[in-house]
């Protein structure tokens, strides 16, 4: 019950984190993928990405405390890697398409 | 963030580079085994094909206890251990304390307990005898001997584990003085700019996410490592004349009127029964001191309580098997620096909560790895083309950052092999000198840094797809019998490797479409 529940503490930061990741300004500037999320929908999404650590707290929950956050750290960097991936994926293609239209 | 002054600023880039630059590379290969053993127990049961699972404190073993003790010389009934070795076999240590070289050690009796109740091993020798390598458990032993010491010998070993561990904590501290836009960069991962752009990125971004755990696991690294060979010997020396024996017992002992009248040790059984239930978990280790006198006193370790990460212990009377208290890690009653210490070993293992606690641990330790690689990289890659070459800390660097896998690797089909024939303790550290060998071969051989990465890369693909079969065909349980037996951490091993040797293969793959064009050498991997 505690790990699913835990479990269920990183995924909902996971997800905050993935939407942070993607609407990240400089990360789409890097990319060319335009503009990025204005500053108050960011403030929300983090501190709700704070939000399930901070449940735990309350509720003096030591191990949750340290699982979510270990967990969370981890969901963001694989988050952080994944959106890296995408974006290259998509200027590789980008260089691929520009390099055969000057072929032909 | 932190806005230091330009100077201050150059001069923390330079304590950051060169304390990860002169100890990068030993860093990494702690870290690295480190991160692998965080599964050493699952590992353990994977390699050896353990299939038990009633622990041996849940069978009756008082009357072995008895009659063991009986049967032991009285010169080693000082104190007796009681653990599980081998496939939830018990093992029982009876032995006195006495100081080696400066040293506090055991010497004494100790007997192994097969399922039966029967003693399948009995064997006169010290701690590091009874706790050394096995040849059921050399791989994971291999594994934590090298993250703990690099195989060498005490007390220089762990001086050295913790030096690195401090230079982790000098890096970590120096990398967060450094780095301006901590929050501001944390996404961005640009791969198609410079060199140095890439790897800054690529260093940075894992460094950021792992920061907070950096600090964990490198204070904590580096506490175990000092503790015995500093801490211990000067707070001896300040408060107990020297006398390491008297600190321990001080510290760790439990203090009470001494009663040397002879006295039978109290129905074990039911200590462990009450144990289980009071502490809700197996024991992991059971001490008993003053073995067969009045004054006997057991003590029980069990991992932490759900929602606490401090492991327990409770404290039974051993001649009338009476509980008395639950007992803190440190002194007769609770303090902030008995919790502190006991939540050390959670901290810096991930053993407080299963397999949840030791996956998440796992992937911080991976990404604290990432993380010293290609900081190594980014140092070398800002110095290109400078006055200095550093090719061959280049090369050194890509033997070492994917040799050690392909060598660890090596090291675990070596000991499938070997385990049957009963050499695993002589094949294991033999495998992974020959997988060392032949990754700085490759590294004198071949010619560019793109080659040496793919070859190493595949030759560690291949080995990790290859562990599997291996284990199965030297005769270790299938998946079935696995399943069956309740032990789905073979299967899930087994998948584990095999989906770690496809991916590595497969993302070569991509690789070498993706740099298909290009005949110009690639930056270094």
């Amino acid at each position: 019950m505690m790990t699913l529940l835990t479990l269920t503490a990183i995924l909902i930061s996971a997800t905050l984190i993935l939407l942070l990741g993607l609407g990240d300004p400089k990360r789409r500037r890097a990319a060319r993928q335009g503009e990025g999320q204005g500053s108050p929908l960011r403030r929300l999404l983090a501190v709700g990405a704070f939000l399930p650590g901070l449940t735990f707290i309350l509720f003096s929950d030591a191990a949750a405390i340290l699982l979510w956050l270990g967990g969370t750290a981890v969901a963001g960097w694989v988050v952080t890697l994944v959106l890296a991936s995408k974006s290259n994926a998509k200027g590789m293609r980008r260089e691929g398409a520009n390099a055969s239209k000057k072929h032909n | 963030m932190i806005h230091l002054p330009r100077e201050e600023t150059k001069a923390m880039v330079a304590v950051h580079g060169w304390s990860g630059i002169l100890l990068g590379l030993l860093l990494y290969a702690v870290v690295l085994t480190g991160t692998a053993a965080v599964f050493a127990e699952e590992i353990g049961a994977w390699s050896a094909g353990h299939l038990a699972t009633q622990s041996a404190f849940e069978r009756p073993m008082a009357e072995t206890l008895r009659r063991l003790g009986d049967e032991t010389p009285a010169q080693y009934r000082e104190a007796v251990d009681l653990f599980e070795t081998g496939d939830h076999d018990l093992g029982l240590f009876f032995h006195r304390h006495e100081m080696d070289g400066g040293e506090l050690i055991s010497r004494g009796l100790f007997y192994v307990i097969g399922q039966d109740g029967r003693v399948t091993h009995r064997q006169q020798g010290t701690n590091e005898d009874v706790y050394g390598a096995r040849n059921d458990n050399a791989l994971s032993a291999f594994l934590v001997d090298t993250h703990v010491r690099l195989h060498v010998p005490n007390p220089w070993g762990l001086l050295l584990t913790g030096i690195l561990g401090l230079s982790m904590l000098v890096a970590a501290i120096s990398g967060l003085l450094i780095h301006r836009h901590l929050f501001k960069d944390i996404f961005t991962l640009r791969r198609s700019g410079s060199a140095v752009l890439a790897n800054r990125d690529a260093h940075s971004v894992a460094g950021t996410w792992s920061l907070p755990f950096a600090f964990i696991l490198a204070f904590t690294g580096s506490f175990f490592s000092f503790f015995g060979t500093v801490g211990m010997p000067v707070v001896a020396m300040a408060a107990f004349g020297g006398n390491v024996q008297a600190l321990t017992e001080a510290v760790y002992g439990n203090p009470g009127k001494p009663d040397p009248r002879p006295a039978a040790i109290g129905n074990m059984d039911r200590i462990n029964a009450d144990a289980i239930a009071r502490a809700g978990a197996i024991p992991t280790f059971v001490t008993i001191e003053n073995f067969g006198r009045a004054d006997a006193k057991v003590t029980t370790y069990h991992p932490p309580k759900a929602a606490a990460i401090a492991p327990m212990s409770l404290l039974y009377d051993g001649a009338t098997a009476a509980f008395l208290q639950e007992k803190p890690l440190i002194g007769p009653k609770p303090s902030a620096g008995g919790t502190l210490a006991a939540i050390m070993s959670p901290l810096h293992f991930g053993n407080f909560a299963g397999l949840l606690s030791k996956a998440i641990w796992f992937g911080l330790g991976f990404a604290m790895c990432y993380v010293t690689y290609t900081g190594i990289r980014l140092w070398l890659v800002r110095r290109e083309g400078g006055v200095r070459s550093f090719a061959w800390l280049e090369r050194t660097n890509m033997v070492v950052g994917l040799g050690l896998p392909f060598a660890l690797a090596a090291s675990a089909a070596a000991f499938l092999l070997a385990m049957p024939l009963g050499s695993a303790t002589w094949w294991t550290p033999a495998g992974f000198l020959v997988g060392a060998a032949l990754a700085v071969g490759a590294g004198a051989i071949a010619p560019d840094a793109a080659r040496l990465s793919a070859w190493l890369r595949n030759a560690t693909a291949v080995l990790l797809l290859a562990l599997p079969p291996v284990r199965l065909l030297t005769g270790g349980p299938s998946w079935g019998r696995a399943f069956a037996a309740g032990q789905p951490i073979i299967v899930t091993l087994d998948i584990a490797f095999l989906l770690a040797g496809g991916w590595m293969l497969w993302s070569l793959r991509d690789r070498a479409h993706a740099h298909r064009p290009s005949i110009a050498l690639q930056p270094a991997e």
